[in-house]
């Protein structure tokens, strides 16, 4: 942990205080409650890692999907207020996404149950306390004679063990069920290679990147690890990039990542990857000799036939084919929730063999490190008709919702109440949980301890790092308690506490390990967040089974008649709808289309026209298994006759941020089984106008940069010319305001001359710092894990859908998206996205007319914001050209905090009162905080000592913070690149912030 | 109210009357009596022989007060507590001029009507006879005379033509 | 300056008629008086509640949309300040400039001045967002002593109008002092102890004429640049900016003469009724409104320069930003706006030029109509069109204004309704002793002087 790598925010102090994050630590912190730490009386007796002011970093494990990834939990005063990535840990190496950030706001959530309820006769909930709880679940349990069924989440780990155990002791079964739980891919796996396995993919490695349908950068296997390698192979590196070509339906955020976005359509995607399988075999000589006996299978497969069913043409089937083959080693990924058709299987199994002839299975393709992925869907429908049957009598619920994460077609929810006896572990009064007879909410994972384990070698551990916000029970302790109740065939879970069944059960771990003395390994591996290993690759060659070659079409129920359209629900911010309960992500606006809190449905601008259709027209759509409606979006990311919806709203429970929001695009889906797994790409809807009209909450002015070089971006010939920027424009055609006359050169050179000089005289005199960001727009994503960060670190209020509508969101740190080319300009649609935040002048126009001195520049080069001072008159936001500064229009941040969530706030923050102007400071508090540091121990601040809440949280590894005064520093290096430029340059307010342009992998023509 | 000044009152209709009158009191030797009217006259002014008011001196000493005080609270005051706002000098003339201008014009003004109250006020008007009629149409001289040198004046503004004369005291 | 043509209609009145006829005017009220105070104090008691209500939720009640961070309370600001200007202008430029037909209406737009400015004031209070803590913009020693930002153009507005609104006060008080000496020699009873008191002991004595002509020509000689220089000021509010369609140096002149263009608008909007409710018609008549006009003639021709320059330079500067503003200020969601303030006017003053139209007193008071409207939208379309398009096209937005903007605009025409309505009836509205010194008096021999 010594060589920690420094930019991660980790001094002396904070590495020892994680260190100091043992159990003894944590019982410590258990110590004092939360009422207490809501009056903020001090500690009576201090135990020794516990000063207050300096914050308490524990090792932890993030739980909101099943990547895994690690945690450094911040606690100040004995309560979590910001997550930080784990550095060691090899799935996030100390990065963090947006659902990773928002955990803290499941923690605090105000919809949280505050204690065990049974539901009464006239159908309310009774507060009880845990002892009648777990009488009345015991007595249940020794009446229910082994009809017992539970329905967990897919996590793996020595809990899922444990229940299954203890289920199985109670006669009854586990379901574990993950509603994007890739089933298609394993089944595919298994025909292919053999093994039901999900494979690790190198996308570092890759040089050359194809998917289809599969959102890698948002929802597919393990997202934010997907992510870094994206970034590192096809972040522009002097002269080197990875190509990244998308064929689906829709332009996901993957799709916007796309050097190439092929709109396809729905299901037909199989042949083109056929296609390329078969270009590969027939012009490539060195394929491996089991695939060259695929050749005649795949002779019939021809990229013209594929042309006819999908529409992408054939010539671009073959050049991409043949880039695929040459680009060594390449990488095909298919599935995912975005393209779940019926014949998903076929998909997967087809983009199988084009890696395997490729050469790319064992090199960015990798087998070995995968568990089990939970029953899958099928397991589900069967306990659905189990339950319909009355053969279950008594269910528990933990972790999962299925009452709505399954389509309503399928009348789980009408099965489920068929139970005598439903029990919910849920934190939050969910759609399941609202169903149930006995309520025994569980902790939350920075309250409890546990463990998870995302893949073979890589074992997360949790600890409670606070006091539990609410009088939950750690679900494990509730079994024990129950087990030992009940006895008999529970008899031999005797231990005291979960933590203790934990640890014993990591003595088997420790051993494995070839660890002797148990109780220092587990100390070590709470300290280190867990225990990481690397699983062994395992070779695969292609199964007898591997030539089944497509078998099952992508079906499509409803009319296939002209005024019907392809129904492509996908998985945004709010996932699977776990995350919409939480204000941070309900604001986040969505990182394609700009739309926060509603749900919307995306129209093709061609199918707009036709059917005149105006942004904001509420449409009603209509599939043979239902109907929703949602406000139009124009959209030109999609196949011309396709509409697309998010998943993740319309709510009819699970607390008052998600309740009655939006709609539940599941509601248009058949819930039958398409070989296990739900096909969620299954359906055609028709349209209907309601003539209504609902401005839409986005957070967009416009859609187009109108030549301004917001968001630059130039080819990769011209990086490798090492051009700049503005060079790269001009050859583009589309030169800048030309200078021509010596006279004019001089006139305007002298003019910013002097200008300059003028600057000088007002300059600080003193040695100071100078603080500075680059950020890499050819890494950048706008997977908008920053903006998260940002809010959890800096106090940043949520202002509501009405006031989104009125422009009024806070976003410190924004992600600009603009459009290129597309609609009738004839150019392929080309995404542009920019993080946008305080630029922090040099010359800010913002602060010479502040009449109050609340805008000022402070010694280190900061445009400081005095709250206190500011009186509100605007003026610095009029004149701000980067519109980077907010305004307090009302008390937002008394309405957004609502207890527990002002549990969460930054104490080194000020929460801003009604009427002032608010913005980005580039993480003050956190510089000041480590001059402090540096200070008492007597050195200068040094790189990587300080950094910002959005660069740490950053998964592309594009924002980069540091000392501009410093030449060594990485943020100087970056400023200096050819690819360096200034937004809005010729204004000359000379901002801190050095953007470097986009690099485009288009297709040398 | 102040105890009367005993004298005599002229009132005049015509404006020629009223300067004879005011010509020969003068040619008289008298200077001490007040001469009424409704509005500022000139044939009255050359007959008084009225110089330039002072008041000026008010308006210009406020004036340049002013202007100085705009250039010393604005310098003053930015480097007393120097905060650098876009990169701009701390303290520098050209945003500056404003309040040297608007303190001029303020502090000169203000002064100008102080000088005009007091000059006003340092001769007297209390006591002295006075008839409404002034403010409107008509032109009154009062020649404040002890006992016997009442008829003289009497006589005067009379043949000037004063439409009415009275003996105030 | 306009036309300086000899009013044959002084002539024929006395002395004693005119402080008469003015003297009439004052105390004696009749219902409809009452009704327009009435309609006045509610319409300012609306814009009370609803500063009541953004004091106790926030500015957010009104229809700001970001980027727009100012909108109808600034652009009312404007309006008002501007309205002033016309009255500082009659009464002190064309003093300077001895134009007589100054003196019959001066009196009225002196006070229009003084009660539009106050309207103005009241704005950089309701419009920041910590209206509670409006006393930081002036150089007080706090106890950190401190100092406002003396770069801020706003800083540079808090003294440009105080100033204004101290020196026109004491302009239009010094100028009262000898009329109200005049009504209280006409009063009797209570009013005559009112008046004497308000009248500060004048007689109209040679003394004080000697002092008080002087201390007239100074004050006038003060107003006169300080009128020209407050709107500067405001205009550089937007000028000092960097924002398209703000950052122009046309702009002082362009604003001063809208101000005077404005203001004239108002003058005669109040003066067409006002003459005929006082009835002093034979006072105020065709030959001062046609001067007016023809101010309102010049002024709005110098908008239509100005407009006109704003296009030319934008299109000829090459400037994106600006030409987008631009075109978008004509063409663009606000297209409305910009063209209802280019018709009113810098086109409608136009119909000026013909003499009918000048003297004709309805054409003349619907037109001061459309020159209020017009100068309002000016201000909006200078303010939020250039606003919601500026640099950086993401953030773009459009704002529409809601009740609570509304009701504060209600509101200031509420306030400034109230106090002239209680000045017309209480103060001379017709300057008695100016227009005196135009009457020649009665002599005994003809000829002579």
């Amino acid at each position: 942990m010594s060589d920690q790598t420094p930019n991660e925010g980790m001094d002396r102090r904070r590495f020892l205080t994680v260190l100091g994050a043992t159990g003894a630590g944590a019982m410590a912190v258990s110590g004092c409650s939360t009422e207490r730490i809501e009056k903020l009386v001090p500690y009576l007796v201090q135990s020794e890692d516990q000063v207050p002011g300096i914050p308490t970093y524990y090792a932890s494990t993030c739980t909101e999907c099943s990547a895994g990834c690690g945690l450094h939990v911040k606690t100040r005063e004995g309560r979590a207020i910001k997550l930080e990535g784990n550095p060691q840990h090899p799935v996030n190496a100390g990065k963090m996404c947006s659902h990773g950030e928002s955990a803290l706001q499941g923690l605090y959530n105000p919809g949280r149950l505050t204690g065990p309820k049974t539901r009464q006769p006239d159908g309310s909930f009774k507060d009880v306390t845990w002892d009648e709880a777990i009488a009345s679940l015991a007595g249940k349990l020794s009446g229910a004679a082994g009809k017992v069924a539970v329905i967990s989440g897919a996590g793996r780990g020595t809990f899922s063990d444990f229940l299954a155990e203890w289920t199985a002791a109670a006669g009854g079964r586990v379901v574990r069920y993950e509603p994007f739980a890739h089933e298609a891919l394993r089944a595919a796996n298994l025909r292919t290679f053999g093994t039901n396995e999900l494979p690790a993919h190198d996308f570092a490695a890759a040089k050359y990147i194809v998917s289809f349908g599969a959102d890698f950068l948002e929802n597919w296997l393990s997202p934010l690890e997907n992510q870094r390698g994206f970034a590192k192979s096809h972040g522009y590196d002097n002269g080197n990039m990875a190509k990244h070509v998308a064929f689906a339906p829709r332009m996901s955020l993957t799709g916007m990542n796309a050097d190439e976005w092929h709109p396809t359509k729905p299901g037909a995607d199989t042949a083109i990857v056929l296609a390329m399988a078969n270009v590969l075999l027939s012009e490539r000589s060195g394929n491996p000799a089991d695939a060259n006996a695929l050749r005649g299978a795949l002779a019939a497969f021809t990229p013209e036939k594929a042309q006819e069913s999908s529409g992408v043409g054939a010539e671009v089937i073959r050049r991409v084919a043949r880039e695929f083959a040459s680009a060594r080693p390449s990488l095909a990924v298919a599935g995912g929730i975005g393209n779940q058709h019926r014949g998903a299987v076929d998909l997967c199994a087809a983009v199988n063999l084009l890696n395997y002839i490729a050469g790319n299975v064992g090199t960015t393709v990798n087998f070995g490190s995968d568990l089990d992925g939970g029953e899958g869907y099928g397991a589900v429908e069967a306990l659905g008709s189990d339950m319909d049957g009355g053969r279950v009598s008594l269910v528990l619920v933990h972790e999962a919702n299925p009452v709505y994460s399954l389509p309503a077609k399928g009348g789980f929810a009408a099965k489920f109440k068929k139970v005598p006896f439903k029990v919910s572990t849920s934190l939050y009064l969910d759609e399941t949980a609202a169903l149930c007879d006995l309520l025994l909410p569980g902790l939350h994972a920075l309250e409890r301890w546990d463990d998870l384990r995302p893949r073979r070698g890589v074992i997360g551990l949790m600890q409670p790092v606070m006091q539990p916000v609410f009088n939950g029970m750690a679900t494990g302790d509730l079994l024990l308690k129950m087990a030992q109740k009940a006895g008999g065939a529970f008899s031999r879970f005797n231990a005291p506490s979960w933590e203790a069944y934990l640890k014993t059960q990591w003595q088997t771990v420790a051993r494995a390990q070839g660890a002797t003395d148990t109780e220092s390994f587990w100390r070590a591996a709470l300290q280190r967040g867990g225990v990481y290993t690397e699983a062994p690759v395992t070779a695969v060659r292609l199964a007898a089974s591997a030539g089944q070659i497509g078998s099952t079409p992508a079906s499509f129920d409803g009319s296939e008649g002209g005024d019907s359209y392809w129904f492509a629900p996908y998985a945004s911010v709010l996932g699977d709808g776990r995350f919409a309960n939480r204000p941070w992500l309900l604001e986040l606006s969505d990182p394609v289309t700009k739309i926060t809190w509603h749900s919307w449905v995306e129209i093709h601008p061609e199918l707009a026209k036709r059917l005149d259709v105006r942004e904001g027209e509420i449409l009603r759509l209509t599939s043979p298994h239902g109907n929703i409606e949602a406000p139009a979006y124009i959209y030109p990311g999609l196949h011309p006759d396709v509409v697309a919806v998010p998943l993740g709203l319309g709510h009819t429970a699970f607390g008052d941020y998600a309740k009655d929001r939006g709609v539940n695009a599941l509601d248009l889906l058949d819930a039958k089984d398409g070989n296990g797994f739900l096909p969620y790409l299954a359906t055609r809807v028709t349209l209907t106008k309601t003539g209504q009209y609902k401005k839409l909450a986005k957070t967009e002015g416009t859609t187009r940069q109108l030549g301004r070089g917001i968001a630059d971006a130039m080819t990769l010939e011209q990086a490798k010319k090492g051009l700049t920027p503005a060079l790269a424009l001009e050859e583009q055609g589309h030169e800048e305001h030309e200078i021509n006359t010596e006279r004019e050169v001089e006139a305007i050179h002298g003019f910013r001359e002097s200008q300059l000089e003028k600057r000088k005289h007002g300059a600080y005199a003193a040695e100071q710092p100078m603080w500075g960001m680059a950020i890499d727009l050819a890494k950048c994503t706008g997977c908008s894990a920053c903006v998260t960060a940002c809010y959890a670190e800096n106090n940043i209020p949520h202002v509501g859908e009405d006031e989104v509508r009125r422009g009024r969101e806070m976003t410190w740190i924004r992600i600009e998206r603009f459009w290129e080319g597309g609609g009738d300009t004839g150019d392929p649609l080309e995404s542009r996205v920019i993080p946008m935040l305080c630029q922090h002048c040099d010359a800010a126009p913002c602060e010479p007319v502040c009449p109050v001195y609340a805008a000022y520049h402070t010694p280190d080069g900061l445009n400081g914001q005095i709250y206190n001072r500011c009186v509100g008159t605007r003026y610095c936001s009029n004149n701000c050209p980067y519109k980077v500064r907010y305004f307090n229009w009302f008390a937002y941040a008394k309405k957004a905090f609502p207890e527990p969530l002002n549990l969460q706030l930054n104490p080194d923050v000020t929460v801003r009162a009604r009427g002032v102007m608010e913005k980005c400071t580039m993480c003050v508090h956190r510089i000041r905080d480590a001059q402090t540091t540096a200070r008492l121990e007597g050195r200068e601040l040094k790189e990587g000592d300080v950094n910002t809440a959005c660069a740490q949280a950053c998964p592309s590894d594009a924002i980069v913070f540091g000392n501009m005064k410093d030449p060594g520093s990485k943020v100087m290096a970056l400023k200096t690149n050819h690819r360096g430029y200034h937004v809005f340059e010729e204004i000359n307010v000379r901002p801190a912030i050095t953007y470097l342009a986009k690099v485009l992998h288009r297709t040398e023509a | 109210m102040a105890k009367p000044v005993p004298g005599v009152l002229a009132i005049f209709e015509h404006i020629d009357a009223a300067c004879d009158a005011i010509r020969s009191l003068r040619a008289q030797g008298k200077r001490n009596f007040t001469v009424y009217s409704a509005a500022p006259n000139h044939e009255l002014e050359e007959a008084l022989g009225v110089t330039n008011s002072p008041v000026r001196l008010f308006t210009l000493v406020g004036g340049v007060t002013g202007c100085l005080a705009g250039v010393g609270m604005t310098f003053w005051m930015s480097l007393d507590w120097p905060l650098l706002v876009g990169g701009k000098p701390i303290a520098t003339i050209p945003p500056y001029v404003v309040f040297m201008f608007e303190l001029m014009v303020l502090i000169g003004a203000l002064s100008t009507v102080v000088g005009l109250v007091v000059l006003s006020l340092a001769k007297r008007t209390t006591g002295l006879a006075y008839d409404p009629s002034f403010s409107d149409d008509r032109i009154g001289i009062f020649v404040p005379a002890g006992g016997d040198t009442g008829s003289e004046i009497e006589r005067i503004v009379r043949d000037a033509g004063a439409v009415e004369v009275r003996n105030a005291a | 300056m306009a036309v300086i043509a000899h009013d044959p209609h002084h002539s024929n009145q006395t002395h004693a008629e005119v402080t008469r006829d003015v003297v009439n005017t004052l105390g004696t009220a009749d219902r409809g008086y009452f009704i327009a105070l009435g309609v006045a104090v509610l319409c300012f008691l609306v814009g009370i509640g609803t500063f009541t209500m953004l004091l106790k939720d926030g500015l957010g009640l009104a229809g700001y949309a970001p980027p727009v961070m100012w909108a109808v309370y600034i652009t009312t600001f404007v309006f008002w300040i501007g309205i002033g200007h016309a009255g500082t202008l009659i009464s002190a430029i064309l003093f300077l400039f001895r134009s007589p037909w100054r003196t019959a209406v001066y009196r009225a737009t002196e006070a229009m001045t003084v009660f539009a400015v106050m309207t103005a004031g009241l704005f950089p209070i309701i419009h920041i967002g910590r209206q509670w803590f409006f006393y930081w913009l002036l150089p007080y020693p706090n106890a950190r002593f401190l100092w406002p930002n003396f770069k801020s153009p706003l800083i540079w507005d808090v003294f440009a109008i105080s100033t204004y609104l101290t020196v026109s006060t004491t302009f239009l008080c010094v100028g009262l002092v000898p009329d109200i000496a005049a009504a209280r020699d006409k009063m009797r009873g209570w009013r005559h102890k009112v008046y004497s008191f308000f009248s500060l002991g004048w007689k109209g004595t040679d003394n004080q004429w000697r002092h008080y002509t002087r201390a007239y020509l100074y004050l006038a000689a003060l107003a006169t640049p300080l009128v020209l220089s407050v709107h500067s000021v405001v205009s550089w509010d937007f000028a000092m900016s960097i924002i398209p369609g703000w950052h122009g140096t046309i702009f002082a002149p362009y604003f001063v003469a809208g101000a005077i263009y404005s203001g004239v608008g108002m003058v005669l909007t109040i003066l067409i009724p006002l003459r005929k409710a006082l009835k002093i018609e034979h006072m105020i008549t065709e030959y001062h409104f046609d001067n007016l006009a023809k101010l309102t003639l010049l002024t709005g021709s110098i908008l239509f320069y100005a407009y006109a320059m704003e296009y030319f330079i934008a299109w000829y500067s090459g400037n994106p930003f600006e030409q987008e503003t631009f075109w978008r200020r004509a063409f663009g969601p606000m297209w409305w706006a910009g063209w209802t303030m280019i018709i009113c006017n810098a086109f409608v003053s136009q119909l000026f030029w013909f003499r009918k139209i000048r003297t004709n007193l309805t054409a003349l008071f619907v037109i001061s109509i459309f020159v209020n409207i017009g100068m309002w939208f000016e201000r909006y379309v200078i303010i939020v069109s250039s606003l919601s398009n500026d640099y950086d096209p993401y953030a773009w937005g459009q704002m529409t204004p809601t009740w609570a903007d509304w009701g504060i605009l209600l509101g200031s025409f509420g306030w400034f309704s109230m106090w002239f309505i209680l000045f017309a009836r209480t103060f001379p509205v017709v300057a008695i002793q100016e227009l005196k010194e135009m009457i020649p008096m009665p002599r005994l021999r003809k000829g002579g002087h």
